[in-house]
């Protein structure tokens, strides 16, 4: 069987939070992919940082859309040519108000082996961590808002 | 020239946009921080289509020009 690789420009982009039903959708979607042995999921989800006494209790993200896009396909396309093996690699960002303790960010990494799903996964988190021109206002408890930084 | 603001420096600037006149990118960065009060005590890049430049570079006026606080994806 052979399936072509996607590298064109797709949209990570989703308004709102990442359902968790919406991640056992996209597994059930690889079940006709019987060369697949291996799925690797990171989620990251809006945590409640507590600073100077003030909650963090949600994040509004926003992206400079364009140059993110643009990013994130030159990193996929890195990514497949460092692990060639990898059957098919998802990834989602949400944009807007996300509250503490909803999913924000989801890559998704299927394989015919575990190493390489595991391996694109950490990669292409941190690359998109570090990369794709998105912003994060923390608003806090009391209404108030401090701009998040990766480190 | 158009200039896309975001995050911290649109909220600073009061603006997602500033007209700028600028032959370069460092005469760009003294026009951000003519107008946009504090801006020398934040981090930012700027990028030029959709790159970030880090060094100084010519622009001749029809590029995308983007200014850019410190990422928090993910």
């Amino acid at each position: 069987m052979s399936v072509a690789k996607s590298h064109k420009v797709k949209d990570v982009f989703t308004d709102g939070p990442i359902a968790p039903t919406a991640i056992s959708m996209s597994v059930a979607k690889h079940a006709a992919r019987t060369d697949i042995g291996a799925h690797e999921i990171f989620l990251g989800q809006v945590r409640a940082d507590v600073m100077d006494g003030l909650k963090v209790v949600a994040i509004e993200y926003t992206a400079y859309r364009e140059m993110a896009l643009e990013r994130m396909t030159a990193i996929r396309e890195e990514a497949f040519a460092k692990w060639p093996s990898i059957t098919c690699l998802h990834v989602h960002h949400s944009l807007g108000v996300i509250r503490a303790g909803e999913l924000c960010f989801m890559v998704f990494a299927s394989a015919p082996h575990r190493q390489a799903a595991r391996e694109v996964v950490a990669y292409v988190v941190d690359r998109i961590k570090a990369e794709l021109p998105i912003f994060g206002k923390e608003i806090r408890s009391d209404e108030t808002h401090r701009w998040k930084q990766n480190t | 020239m158009r200039v896309r603001l975001f995050g911290l420096i649109a909220e600073k600037a009061g603006s997602e946009f500033m007209d700028a006149e600028a032959p370069s990118v460092e005469a760009l960065r003294a026009r951000l921080a003519e107008r946009i009060v504090g801006l020398e005590a934040l981090s930012y890049a700027i990028a030029v289509d959709r790159v970030i430049i880090r060094d100084d570079a010519p622009l001749t006026g029809s590029e995308e020009i983007a200014v850019l606080p410190p990422f928090a994806g993910g």
